[in-house]
């Protein structure tokens, strides 16, 4: 048996090495660096100097509340939406399923720059498709890009319409695996197809659920692509950046790597103790 | 309490018919078994009487009213499913009570109602367990109990016990049967296992590639199976069939030669006129209808092959081949593969089948 184990961690030792050397010590070097002075040569120890600042900073603090405000409205409408989704997938009467399902999914596969290309223009003050649209019901234009509101708005439109519908196939796969015998049961119980959604699907699709609230949580901790590329760097006047982009500032434009790590480690936290309480509100019930 | 009345019943799914006109008269109080191999279209009769399927041809009427366009949960019917289809995140109470909390009942008439299914299948103590803390026959329990709290017409049973062990399914098996006795409602159940039909049922339905080939009480089919299918069916271990060639005839018997079994001869009375002679047929024996030699009335070298020692009988497969016995002989250690044993059959103990699988009587 030993012998067979060394064999098998002999042929992970390639993907072990890159592991470590890519994964593990990032993350180890990374926490190091975070108590560090980074700004002077050379680097000195100095755990107030980040930290310290990151509780005074308020781009932090604004970076912080836009990020948790994102996660608050975004992720709670979006698992909605996907619900609705996989509701309408997994519905007998629906004709030209797999189109829908690959339409669904066909936002995770598109690439990021070009959706957001696609984003800021459909979004255009000017010439854009959803001004007009408005305009078409009596509705005044809005500048999606120069105000703060609507640039929130618009970015949760964005990353909703994204990845609701890879929440919706996960979702759906999680509907798919509860029998159809308890729905039939529940029938002649003379139990509602609504009531049956609300007691019996949803209590059973618990489980899935979370994972995808744990999913989204994680993914809007981490929020970069859109407020980077639709609203130009965190625009306007930082209204929409969030601690990704704080990250990426301090980081690689300032090259303050400490102040970046310091931010880095506390979105990790921030993902796990959200996930956690998360977890502990939803858990079942003896 | 309700009769349930199948007329011309036919199920399509897309071209492919799998019920051909289905009539059974289920009388009120009675309990009947639908029985039949796989894919032979019980469990689809079943559900189609639930209204879980539509029906596409002919009329099914519960209570003297016509149902086939009536929602299921308006039927006055319950049915207990094979996989007990349990709300898995519900406690037994709630389980027993989801249906009618859902629809307004009063309070005080559903715990009335809760209290009695649990009193009745004895589930009292286990009200707040969730399903997956129960074994196999207490969720059997529940399951049946979720179909007495509707005070259901009719109950209508789904392979309810083929999830069990042997052991918990001959004491499920009894419980169904007193709660028949003690509720005397009309109960549909469904199987493929002959046993629990012939145990079970007031009157066994055979059904065979979506057509009912016989119905009648258990012992009416055991005796006096229509064709071949059903002596087959019925009875275990199964009928023996053996080869046979009409080789004299007279008035009202028939002498066949057993083909495989060195030209033994047997007369057989029949009540018809007998087939042709030369005529290819069928003779059936029931493992238990064989007797020591010369005690019936056309006696047939055998070699076992195999014997089975159950204590109280002992059956011994024998002529390995293409018509292999299997003959039920009185409990006996002795008997081994290898050895050499005649048998008689009694004439009045045999059926004797056309090529086709119909009885000539």
């Amino acid at each position: 048996m030993r012998n067979r184990n060394a064999t098998a961690y002999r042929f992970l030792t390639p993907y072990l090495l890159i592991f470590a050397v890519f994964w593990v010590w990032p993350i180890i070097s990374s926490f190091l660096i975070s108590f560090q002075a980074t700004r002077t040569v050379p680097w000195r120890f100095a755990p107030a100097f980040n930290w310290g600042r990151l509780i005074g900073d308020p781009a932090f603090f604004n970076a912080l509340k836009n990020t948790l405000l994102i996660l608050v409205i975004q992720v709670p409408v979006m698992i909605a939406l996907a619900m609705v989704m996989a509701v309408l997938l997994n519905s007998p009467l629906l004709k030209a399923r797999g189109l829908y399902r690959f339409a669904f999914f066909a936002p995770v596969v598109v690439g990021e720059v070009a959706y957001s290309a696609v984003f800021r223009l459909m979004f255009n003050l000017n010439f854009g498709i959803i001004n007009k649209l408005l305009n078409s019901v009596g509705l005044p234009s809005i500048d999606w890009f120069s105000n703060v509101t609507p640039a929130m708005a618009l970015i949760m439109i964005a990353v909703t319409w994204r990845w609701a519908g890879y929440n919706a196939i996960i979702l759906l796969a999680g509907m798919q695996s509860i029998p159809e015998d308890v729905y039939e049961a529940a029938t002649l119980d003379r139990v509602s197809k609504l009531k049956q959604f609300f007691f019996i699907t949803l209590p059973l699709l618990k489980p899935v659920i979370v994972f995808c609230l744990v999913l989204s949580i994680i993914g809007t901790m981490q929020l970069f692509t859109e407020p980077f590329l639709i609203t130009e760097r965190g625009g306007p006047g930082g209204g929409t950046e969030t601690l990704g982009l704080l990250l990426y500032r301090q980081g690689f434009r300032s090259l303050n790597f400490g102040y970046a790590s310091a931010v880095a480690y506390t979105m990790a936290g921030l993902a796990i103790a959200i996930t956690l309480v998360q977890l502990w509100l939803t858990r079942e019930k003896q | 309490m309700a009769t349930v009345t199948l007329n011309k019943v036919v199920k399509r799914f897309g071209a492919f018919e799998v019920v051909h006109g289905a009539n059974i008269d289920v009388k009120d109080g009675e309990f009947v078994v639908f029985v039949g191999p796989s894919g032979c279209g019980k469990s689809t009769l079943l559900r189609m009487i639930a209204g879980l399927e539509d029906i596409s041809g002919g009329e099914i009427a519960i209570g003297g009213k016509v149902v086939n366009d009536v929602e299921p949960a308006d039927r006055g019917i319950a049915m207990v499913f094979q996989s007990y289809a349990l709300y898995p995140h519900m406690s037994v109470e709630q389980n027993l009570s989801f249906g009618l909390r859902m629809t307004g009942n009063p309070k005080a008439d559903t715990e009335r109602r809760v209290k009695r299914a649990a009193e009745i299948l004895r589930i009292s103590e286990l009200m707040d367990r969730r399903p997956r803390k129960l074994s196999g026959g207490q969720r059997q329990r529940v399951a049946i109990g979720r179909a007495i709290v509707r005070e259901p017409q009719v109950f209508l049973f789904d392979e309810p016990l083929s999830n069990l062990d042997a052991e918990l399914r001959v004491q499920m098996r009894i419980e169904i049967a007193r709660l028949h006795k003690e509720l005397g409602v009309t109960m549909i159940y469904v199987t493929h296992d002959q046993t629990e039909a012939m145990t079970l049922a007031d009157r066994i339905v055979v059904l065979n590639a979506g057509n009912i080939e016989q119905i009648g009480a258990p012992l009416d089919l055991y005796d006096d199976p229509a064709n071949r299918f059903v002596a087959g069916f019925v009875g275990s271990p199964k009928m023996n069939f053996m080869a046979a060639k009409v080789v004299a005839t007279e008035k009202d018997a028939a002498v066949v030669e057993l083909l495989n079994h060195g030209g033994a001869r047997l007369r057989k009375s029949l009540s018809s006129a007998p087939p042709a002679v030369g005529a290819d047929v069928v003779l059936g024996v029931r493992p238990e209808h064989f007797c020591e030699a010369g005690e019936g009335d056309c006696d047939i070298p055998v070699r076992a092959d195999v014997a089975e020692h159950l204590g109280s009988v002992s059956y011994v497969y024998a002529n390995a081949g293409p018509e292999e016995l299997i003959i039920e002989r009185e409990a006996s250690r002795q008997r081994a593969s290898g050895d050499h044993l005649v048998v008689s059959i009694k004439a009045g103990r045999s059926l004797l089948f056309d090529t086709s699988g119909a009885r000539i009587r």
